[in-house]
């Protein structure tokens, strides 16, 4: 106990002074309180949200760099994007505490709450990407008419910026609070979540891809974005021990993390696909669709895991304590 | 469901509390799914207006949750102050 | 028009003007629009009556929650919640061994009681978080609700750093303490502070609650209360991570943990931008590589 008296000492510097905790807590009471998110809603959303975004991107890239053999790759991109704001945003909806009020959401613009930057986001990738697959449609009715081939590649390029946020703002929104986990380590979260999005996307889309050109290239997009997801993983990893809330994961939030979306959803899909380019054109089409289900799983299950495992590490006192000593504070 | 019948008495925010004819008073939640909103409660304590309430039980709490409001009267308690003093 | 006589003790409350100095003559304090307003919460002189429990239930007309014994000393209360906007923590001191400890130093030191409330943070990060803009700073530079427009998406709670904000599974709204609003707008002192009986809560300005805060340490370290120091205001425990200072604040005597306070919190809407931007740095790594890879000529 030697807490300094004087209330001039910079904060940073005073705090490096204290000794450590004793572990401590208020009869073992939580510090903090846990988000009242129903986990399996809002971890869907944060997956719909991701494949959604990343499908966008996929959609634009290919309409503008994949040539006539990715037309299909590139309509059902244009579709996939809709999942967000049709199933994505009812699950939203559907999580407030007073639905009747949920587009008071719609009042306010605020750069400090990725809740909001995240509504905007939405509503501006619910748009552009609503018209880009209208207009896909009206292609896809009537081939005869040339303009909403033009219209659906004109909104498929805001889509796909906006999807960039919808595939990666769910991470911000999750460190952008006191949740210990969700706190640990903003940016390496927010690269899994990404990674996890783009992976998710391209193996949603090497399903049903009937060009033998084209899922190859999605496979190894895939990949890419795999092994990216595996790179964020273990930094995040590495932070949560330095953070002390490396805890929080033993708990079966913390053992899907690791059986289901680290081994189930990164590590045997790399597998699978490593396998899948070696042994050639044969036996490709069904490894790698067993690989897509599998990241398809994965990061759905990373989502909802991470949710769980947050709340775990804000019930626990000693996850929590740990976490906000003096040593987690962030250099100047 | 339940219905409770009594003049108004305090109102905070969502919450507010009514006496019925035996001098029995009870706290009220307003459900998020009744009609009416906070803002339109304050009125009712000012003049100890005369409602019907349907209400619920409510969660770990002693309390009910309203989810129906109905103004029997509006209720008079300024007038009948000025009376009475 | 039939009126039980019970609702004329209610008329009282709705009176036709407010006494002018009330605060004042209470808290020794004006309260004026413009101005920073507090708690100052000594916890040497908390004799643990729970009088601000009751207060504060009373003047809200907050329901009574969580009927039953925990077994923790005196704290049946638990935690702040959606319906308890104060809460009085109860701390019996061991000894070696698990035994209490049979010598006490001076001042409370074996049993600490401390009323914790909503922090009313200068950099709120329930407020921060706040996609509705329900939550606001009030004129009396204090951190609100709006029960009017709340739509109970939650977010509020995972953002406070000191597990205060709480959503109610009844009306679907996130509740905290107001720094009794409605009773600083009539010029009034908040139910709390004006109930405590030892004055351990104090409510004032700001500034003047913090001067008063220093000299009491100081005054208790020359009794030999070594322990004494203050959390939450600028610079000390509490306020840290960019925060800012708490406009209520505490004296305490042991670590914050003890208390159930973090150290060092810090403010989340820092983490925002690095996470939003290595994020999309990420995707647009993606996006490249998919680039290269969807315009490459195909293998056969």
């Amino acid at each position: 106990m030697n807490f300094p008296v004087s209330s001039q000492d910079d904060a940073g510097q005073a705090l490096q002074k204290y000794s450590e905790w004793d572990g401590s807590t208020y009869y073992g009471r939580a510090q903090l309180k846990s988000a009242p998110f129903e986990n399996l809603v809002v971890g869907g959303y944060i997956f719909l949200a991701g494949l959604s975004g990343s499908a966008a991107i996929l959609a634009a890239l290919a309409d503008l760099a994949g040539g006539k053999s990715a037309a299909s790759l590139v309509r059902r991109g244009r579709y996939l994007g809709l999942l967000a704001p049709v199933i994505g945003s009812a699950l939203l909806v559907y999580d407030l505490h007073t639905p009747k009020r949920f587009y008071n959401m719609l009042r306010v613009a605020k750069s400090t709450s990725p809740m909001s930057i995240g509504t905007w986001i939405l509503v501006s990738f619910s748009a552009s990407v609503g018209l880009s697959a209208a207009a896909q449609a009206a292609s896809d009715f009537w081939p005869q008419q040339r303009w909403s081939g033009w219209t659906a590649r004109v909104f498929g390029v805001p889509a796909a910026i906006a999807g960039m946020g919808m595939s990666t703002y769910t991470a911000s929104l999750l460190a952008a609070t006191s949740t210990p986990l969700w706190a640990a380590a903003p940016q390496a979260l927010a690269v899994r979540f990404g990674a996890s999005s783009m992976a998710a996307a391209a193996s949603a889309l090497s399903l049903g891809e009937p060009s033998d050109g084209i899922r190859p290239k999605l496979d190894a997009i895939t990949g890419v974005a795999l092994a990216t997801e595996a790179v964020a993983a273990m930094v995040l990893h590495e932070a949560y021990g330095k953070m002390g809330v490396r805890d929080a994961l033993d708990s079966p939030s913390g053992r899907l993390e690791k059986a289901g979306a680290t081994q189930l959803g990164v590590v045997l899909p790399l597998g699978l696909l490593a396998v899948s380019a070696l042994a050639g054109r044969h036996r490709r089409g069904g490894l790698s669709g067993l690989a897509a289900l599998a990241v398809l799983a994965g990061s759905a299950m990373l989502r909802v895991s991470v949710m769980g495992a947050g709340d775990v590490s804000a019930e626990r006192p000693d996850v929590s304590f740990r976490f906000t000593q003096p040593r987690n504070m962030p250099r100047r | 469901m339940p219905v409770f019948e009594g003049r108004v008495t305090i109102v905070q925010e969502s919450r507010f509390q009514a006496i019925d004819d035996h001098g029995v008073a009870q706290l009220f939640l307003l459900s998020p799914r009744a009609a009416a909103e906070p803002g339109q409660l304050a009125s009712l304590a000012k003049t100890q207006a005369r409602v019907r309430v349907r209400f619920s039980s409510a969660h770990n709490v002693i309390g009910y949750l309203a989810h129906c409001i109905d103004v029997r009267d509006e209720g008079a308690a300024r007038v009948r102050k000025e009376i009475s003093s | 028009m039939n009126f039980h006589p019970r609702t004329l003790e209610h008329t009282q409350s709705d009176l036709d003007h407010v006494i002018p100095n009330e605060s004042e003559l209470t808290a020794g304090t004006l309260i004026e629009p413009g101005k920073s307003y507090g708690f100052f919460t000594d916890t040497t002189v908390c004799i643990g009556c729970k009088a601000c429990e009751v207060a504060c239930k009373e003047w809200n007309n907050l329901p009574a929650d969580n009927l039953g014994m925990t077994g923790q000393s005196f704290d049946n209360t638990g935690a702040l919640s959606a319906n308890t906007w104060r809460h009085v923590a109860f701390v019996e001191k061991k000894g070696g061994c698990g035994v209490r400890a049979d010598i006490e130093t001076p001042y409370q030191s074996g049993w600490l009681m401390m009323s914790d409330v909503c922090k009313h943070c200068h950099n709120a990060p329930c407020l921060e978080a706040c996609p509705t803009g329900a939550l606001f700073k009030t004129e009396f530079d204090t951190v609100v609700v709006q029960q009017d427009i709340c739509n109970g998406c939650g977010y509020c709670v995972p953002a406070c750093p000191f597990g205060v904000v709480d959503l109610s599974a009844n009306d679907g709204k996130a509740h905290k303490c107001t720094l009794c609003y409605d009773r600083l707008k009539g010029g009034l002192e908040p139910a709390c502070a004006k109930s405590c009986p030892t004055d351990s809560i104090q409510f004032g300005e700001l500034e003047i609650l913090q001067a008063r805060a220093q000299e009491r340490v100081e005054h208790l370290h020359q009794r030999g209360v070594t322990d004494a120091y203050l959390y939450g205001t600028p610079g000390a425990p509490g306020s840290t991570g960019g925060l800012g200072h708490l406009n209520a604040f505490f004296l305490l005597t042991d670590r914050p943990e003890v208390y159930n306070l973090p150290v060092a919190p810090t403010r989340p809407a820092n983490r925002v931008k690095p996470s939003l931007i290595s994020g999309l740095a990420a995707v647009a790594g993606l996006a490249l590589a998919a680039t290269i890879v969807l315009a490459s000529q195909e293998r056969r």
